[in-house]
């Protein structure tokens, strides 16, 4: 019976570290998402703007013979207006009869006139 | 029916590969109809594009004048051969804004604007505008343009 018993405890040593079952959480692997790049700073973690990581070559730019290929520079070598080109773009207040109001007032009848178009095919 | 027109130039718009000029049927009727020799266009356009890629479409444009000898201009590649050739897309979306055909990025629109810049009828613009327009053709393409 002993013997069986210290059988067994040896076994169950041996299997031990196949049977254990890992209760941590497993660390997300950066790598994985090829897109994201993320420099981590001692302070805070700075957030890129693109998401196109500095090094990808951008392809098919290059069409003059014996061109290297376009690569792709880190975002701070980028104008900083680049980042703005994607936001609708704001033009400032300035009083009646000014760029806003025209700009406003012609959006507004060019939507009417889109939506009175779309009513009478209805 | 080649009428030269009295005291007046004529233009010819086309779009010819880089370094592949003289086939019959784009350039030769076009350049032909207007009494230019094709074959010292062609042999012209091809010398002023050896430092293109061959095959890259190449906007010219052919000023012919009445007495028959011709200049011509050549500009940068389309924007939408640019982007397709960038986004990897062969062909632009019949219903755009609707349909989604691929991504850029703002890097990739940042460069094609840089080319096109090049450009002498852009050159009064800033590089700001030059993208922004490329941005706006990239999404008539179906491509959407992400930061």
């Amino acid at each position: 019976m002993s013997f069986l018993t210290l059988a067994r405890s040896s076994i169950r040593q041996a299997f031990s570290p196949c049977l254990a079952r890992g209760y941590a959480a497993k660390s997300s692997n950066p790598e994985r998402i090829p897109n994201i790049s993320t420099k981590d700073t001692s302070a805070t973690e700075e957030k890129t703007l693109s998401s196109c990581p500095p090094g990808t070559i951008l392809e098919g730019l290059n069409y003059l013979k014996g061109q290297p290929p376009v690569i792709a520079l880190p975002d701070e070598e980028y104008p900083s207006w680049l980042w703005d080109l994607l936001k609708p773009k704001v033009y400032e207040d300035d009083g009646p009869g000014g760029k806003a109001e025209k700009k406003r007032l012609r959006k507004e009848n060019q939507q009417r006139i889109k939506d009175q178009n779309f009513m009478k095919t209805q | 029916m080649s009428k030269a027109l009295k005291a007046k130039d004529q233009l010819v718009r086309i779009l010819v590969p880089a370094g592949k000029a003289a086939p019959t049927p784009p350039v030769g009727p076009a350049l032909g109809a207007r009494g230019v020799k094709s074959m010292d266009f062609c042999k012209e356009f091809n010398a002023r594009t050896a430092h293109i890629e061959p095959g890259v479409p190449t906007p010219t444009l052919i000023t012919v004048e009445p007495d028959r000898t011709f200049s011509f201009i050549t500009k940068t590649p389309p924007t939408t051969y640019l982007l397709k050739k960038t986004a990897g897309i062969e062909k632009g979306t019949g219903r755009p804004g609707h349909e989604v055909t691929g991504t850029i990025s703002l890097k990739h629109a940042y460069e094609v604007a840089k080319i096109k810049a090049k450009d002498a009828h852009l050159k009064h613009l800033k590089l700001e505008s030059i993208a922004s327009t490329v941005i706006g053709t990239a999404r008539s393409l179906g491509l959407q343009v992400v930061p």
